[in-house]
Parts: structure tokens; C-alpha cells; sequence
């Protein structure tokens, strides 16, 4: 009986019923069958207000959006191209910064794409690019810098990390100092890769001009200390994250509306609107894993699957391959926000049984699944770009490839080099 | 009917714009109290944190209007319409029949705070602050059982999340 409910909720997952749903259902399944009263499925979900660092993710999520819709991308573009633009490669490594930046902040939900890649796409043919090269770099960019802080999956992991009362702490802070080195190198990679494919091209970059760096630089004024007072408050343990977020939502709704006035008062209802549908949808499907996590630790599911495992592998090196090709394949169907709550629970305490540090094992979870974001069929950003651009998904699945083997070459360094992750934390 | 719908939508919309605003100006007043006298407002970091709770579940709420929730869309990408029609329907009603029981056993949940009279931060009635659970998990059932409803009839729009998203952003 229990494996035919365990069927039925797969194939309704598989046929694209709302996760949060097959979740509770789950969690409700276990709880019957040991005879909790279903009451505690409302115990399980007011958790979420007993967390304080989750105050983070509304205030971050509106931010980004509320950047998205103004002019910030404009002037990122035309900050980062005054600066960078006179590098071999210089547009298409202008976009991979930018894009980068930009998806720290707003949290890989596909904003990129749309706010970012409709300027870089035409600026980058101008340059003379392949179209195949523009469109693959601009869909890869859309979950690059999801390393970086303030990143919404960085701080999700955490906040799963904290629940599970692990001997080794993991702070938010933390991941965010871990992920900055793996991030920089698959930002380098892609910039190499980028300055390599330009070298047919006639010297498209231009040269630096200091004037225009100077008027870039006068134009992105309001912008400029964002990142260094997010960024430099929360690495320099200035502020918590709860506070970064709400210092950098009070700052841009300020910024945007009462002194740019690039939103309006009538448009500024829906922004928040839109932006607090995909908050509920990330703290929806929390609010239930924390029951059926409840629920599976209780049963003690991790144990088992690791004896299973510990049956056939026992070295850390074939386990981390295993896991690899399994978050390969996890990131191919499940988006990062729901992978995070549905699978670290189980991974995480298995990994750490092959002696892999839970910070560690954050990074390079995270750094599969923004692989998952651009590999056929379903990544989201390849529909996100195809409908943008106006381009058959098959054209956009070609036009990645490159750029998939690339950081799946980083992934693999990133995986086995626990180093890079933990080195600036003084545990590597 | 149609008046009563859109008076709903309007209630939600204005909750949820009135929560997050409320949220943003409670903790930059937080922090502010912080920096100029040393310590924080005792009540806002509790009636921050619930607040967290209200915004998410009223955001879900939302959401589940316009088909936003996280979901594999692995088949609605792929099959063809009639099937993909077929399947809103079962995923719709399943969607329904959880909603509706997480609403009925955390509604009796908070029926019983009510009864026994607990208390959260400043002597606040705990049930209050839970109140929003079986409410927003009643009103997404309800949505879920209408779209069940509507994809038989074939009056529901299906589309993958991520256009519906650019369309309305107006791309």
C-alpha cells in the first residue's frame, strides 16, 4: 500500500501537480500511517515563523524585482562596458559580469534573461558575435552568480543546513564566503572561453574612455554602494543577512520610486505582487518540507539509503561522482528552490558520513543545479530565453552546449577541490 | 459573482502589497532603533517573523491564481493538449483535496489555541497569528477545485509558467 501512495505521488509530481502538494501529501501519508494527528501539520508550517533568517528572502526577492523593472540593468550594462569593455572579448565578457551581478541580486528566477539578455543580445551581434554564441552566453549567464551573495539558494541551503542540528555550523555567512572563489572560476572559465571565440572578430572592443567610465560611473551613482554595502556588510560581519535585506529592500524602494521615480506609485503594487507570488511558492513549499522532513528523519530514511549505498561504494571519490550525475540529472527536472528543501535533508547527512564538509557540499550542490537551469529538456532558462528571443528551444539546446561543457567542467572541479569552497574560511 | 471574485482578488493583492510594505518599514525601523539606542523594539522581531509566514502563505494564495506554483512541468512541455488538459484536471483536484485537508485539521488546530487561550509575544491571542493558515490553505483548495472544474469544461488557459510570467510582465 504505502509504495503504491509512493507511485501515485511521483507520477503526480512527474505530471506537474503543484510540488508543495505532493510534498504535504507525503508528509500527511507518513504521519497517518504512525498515527500524528494531521494537527501537526499546522505545528510543521508555523515554523516558518519561528526562523528569523527567513525574513531575508521576501525583502531580497522584492528588491530584485524592483530593479528588474527599472533602469539598473541600462546602466549595469553601460557601467561594466565603460570599465571592461576594452578587454579581449570585452562585450562578451561585459555580459557574463553583468549578468553575474545582476543574478546574485535577483535570485535566479529568469529576470536576467529578460531584463538583461534583451540589451545584450542585439549589442553583442553589432559586435560581430555568432548569434549561436550570443544566445548560448546570454541563457548560461541567467544562472551565473548564483554562487554570490546575496543569492536566494545560498541563503535557502542555509536555512535547511540550520534545521537539521548538524555537529558542524553552517552560517549564511558562511556559504557566502565559500561560494565566491567556485563562482569566480566558472566566471573565468566562461570569460576565457568568450575571449578565445572573439578572436576572429575585427577589434570590436573599444578603447578606454575615461570620460564616458566617468559618466557611467556618475550615472549608476545611487547603484554603486549597493553591493559594497550588501556585499562588504555581510563578508565583513558587519550585519546579518536579515539585515542586508532589509537595508538594501528600504534602500532600492527609496532609491527607485521616490528619487529616480523609474517606478510609479501605480506600478508599484504589482512589482510587489509579482515578486511575493514567488516568494509564496519557495515558502509554501518550506512550510511543508519542514513536515515531511519531520516526518523522514523520524524514520530514519537517511540512515537507510546510506546502507545502502555504504553496500556498494565506500570510497568519497566514486560517492561524489554517484552524486554528481545524480544532481545532474535532479537539476534537469526540479527547480533549485525545491531540490534544496526536497533532497539536502536526505544528502546532506550521507555526504557527511563520506567525511564531505556541509558548506562544501552546499557549493557544489548548488553549482550542479545551476547547471539544471540550461539542460534539456526542461530547463527553465532555455524557455525563459526561447520565448524572449523568439527562437526555436531546439536552436537555444545547440547553442548551450559549449558552454554546458564548460561548467560542467568547473562543477567537477568544484566538486573534488573541497579547497576552493572552504580555503577562505580558513578550513580548507 | 464575477464582482464578488474581483473584490477577492483586490482584498488579497491589497494584504499582501500593505504586509510587505509594513514588513520593509518595521525593519528599517528596527535596525535604525539598533544603531541610535543601542537595542531593537522588543515586539518587531516576533510580528516580523509571522509576518514572514502571512506574506509567503498570502503570496502562495496569489499564485495559485495564476497557476505560479513550483511544479515539474516536464509533460504540460511536452504532450499534446488534450492530454495536458486531462492531466490540469487530476493535478488540479489533487491539489484541491490536500488544500482542503491541511485547511480542515490546522483549522481545528486553531480552534483549539482559541479554547485554551495561548499566548504569543505580548499577550497577542496565538490563534490570531495562526489564523491565516487554514484560511489561505482553504481558499487555494477552493481555487484548485474551480480550476479542476474549469479544465473540464476547457475554460482554463494552460500555459508553461514561464511564459504566462513574460506575458504578463507585458514582454
Amino acid at each position: 500500500m504505502s509504495l503504491l501512495v509512493t507511485l501515485a505521488l511521483l507520477l503526480l509530481a512527474l505530471a506537474g501537480a503543484p510540488l508543495f502538494a505532493v510534498i504535504a501529501a507525503s508528509a500527511m501519508w507518513g504521519f497517518y500511517q504512525n498515527d500524528v494527528d494531521l494537527q501537526v501539520m499546522a505545528v510543521e508550517i508555523y515554523r516558518v515563523a519561528e526562523m528569523p533568517v527567513l525574513i531575508a528572502i521576501p525583502l531580497f526577492t522584492f528588491a530584485g524585482y524592483l530593479l528588474g523593472e527599472s533602469k539598473a540593468p541600462q546602466r549595469l550594462v553601460r557601467i561594466t562596458d565603460a570599465l571592461l569593455g576594452w578587454m579581449p572579448g570585452g562585450l562578451a565578457i561585459v555580459a557574463l559580469a553583468a549578468c553575474a551581478l545582476f543574478t546574485a541580486f535577483t535570485g535566479a528566477s529568469g529576470v536576467t534573461i529578460v531584463a538583461l539578455g534583451a540589451l545584450l543580445v542585439p549589442a553583442l551581434a553589432k559586435a560581430g558575435y555568432e548569434e549561436k554564441f550570443n544566445l548560448g552566453l546570454v541563457t548560461t549567464s541567467g544562472s551565473l552568480g548564483l554562487l554570490f551573495a546575496p543569492s536566494l539558494p545560498l541563503i535557502l541551503y542555509g536555512v535547511i543546513a540550520q534545521q537539521m542540528a548538524l555537529d558542524v555550523p553552517v552560517g549564511i555567512d558562511q556559504l557566502f564566503v565559500a561560494g565566491i572563489l567556485p563562482g569566480l572560476l566558472m566566471l573565468l572559465a566562461l570569460s576565457g572561453y568568450s575571449a578565445w571565440q572573439s578572436r576572429k572578430l575585427p577589434k570590436s572592443g573599444h578603447e578606454f574612455d575615461g570620460k564616458e567610465a566617468w559618466a557611467a560611473i556618475k550615472d549608476s551613482a545611487w547603484e554603486i554602494p549597493l553591493p559594497f554595502v550588501v556585499l562588504g556588510g555581510i563578508y565583513g560581519g558587519v550585519f546579518a543577512v536579515s539585515e542586508a535585506a532589509a537595508i538594501t529592500a528600504f534602500y532600492v524602494l527609496i532609491v527607485t520610486v521616490l528619487i529616480r521615480r523609474e517606478i510609479s506609485f501605480t506600478n508599484l503594487p504589482g512589482v510587489m505582487r509579482d515578486s511575493m507570488k514567488l516568494v509564496g511558492a519557495i515558502l509554501l513549499i518550506l512550510a511543508v518540507s519542514l513536515a515531511s522532513t519531520n516526518y523522514m528523519i523520524d524514520a530514519g530514511v537517511p540512515e537507510k539509503i546510506f546502507g545502502v549505498i555504504q553496500e556498494h561504494i565506500s570510497d568519497k571519490f566514486t560517492f561524489l561522482l554517484l552524486l554528481t550525475v545524480f544532481l545532474l540529472i535532479l537539476g534537469m527536472m526540479l527547480d533549485i528552490f525545491s531540490a534544496i528543501v526536497i533532497m539536502i535533508p536526505i544528502i546532506l547527512p550521507i555526504a557527511m558520513q563520506y567525511g564531505i564538509h556541509p558548506i562544501h557540499l552546499g557549493i557544489l550542490f548548488l553549482a550542479n543545479m545551476q547547471l539544471g537551469y540550461f539542460t534539456p529538456p526542461v530547463g527553465m532558462n532555455l524557455f525563459i530565453a526561447s520565448f524572449r528571443f523568439n527562437k526555436p528551444v531546439m536552436t537555444l539546446y545547440k547553442a548551450t552546449i559549449p558552454f554546458f561543457f564548460i561548467l560542467l567542467a568547473c562543477v567537477l572541479v568544484i566538486t573534488y577541490w573541497p579547497g576552493l569552497s572552504l580555503m577562505l574560511l580558513g578550513e580548507g | 459573482m464575477s464582482f464578488l471574485i474581483r473584490a477577492l482578488h483586490r482584498i488579497e493583492d491589497s494584504i499582501l502589497v500593505l504586509l510587505l510594505l509594513s514588513m520593509i518599514v518595521l525593519a528599517g525601523v528596527d535596525i535604525l532603533a539598533r544603531l541610535l539606542f543601542g537595542g531593537g523594539i522588543v515586539w518587531v522581531t516576533p510580528l516580523l517573523r509571522v509576518m514572514v509566514l502571512w506574506v509567503g502563505l498570502a503570496g502562495a494564495l496569489v499564485a495559485t491564481r495564476s497557476r505560479e506554483h513550483i511544479a515539474i512541468d516536464l509533460i504540460s512541455r511536452l504532450a499534446p493538449a488534450p492530454v495536458v488538459r486531462v492531466i490540469a484536471v487530476v493535478t488540479s483536484a489533487f491539489a484541491a483535496g490536500v488544500c482542503l485537508l491541511i485547511c480542515w485539521h490546522s483549522g481545528i488546530f486553531v480552534n483549539m489555541t482559541h479554547e485554551f487561550d495561548d499566548r504569543a509575544f505580548n499577550d497577542l491571542p496565538a490563534w490570531i497569528l495562526q489564523a491565516i493558515i487554514p484560511v489561505s490553505f482553504g481558499l487555494m483548495g477552493l481555487r484548485f477545485l474551480l480550476q479542476s472544474i474549469m479544465a473540464i469544461t476547457g475554460h482554463l488557459t494552460l500555459e508553461a509558467p514561464g511564459e504566462a510570467d513574460l506575458k504578463e510582465a507585458g514582454q
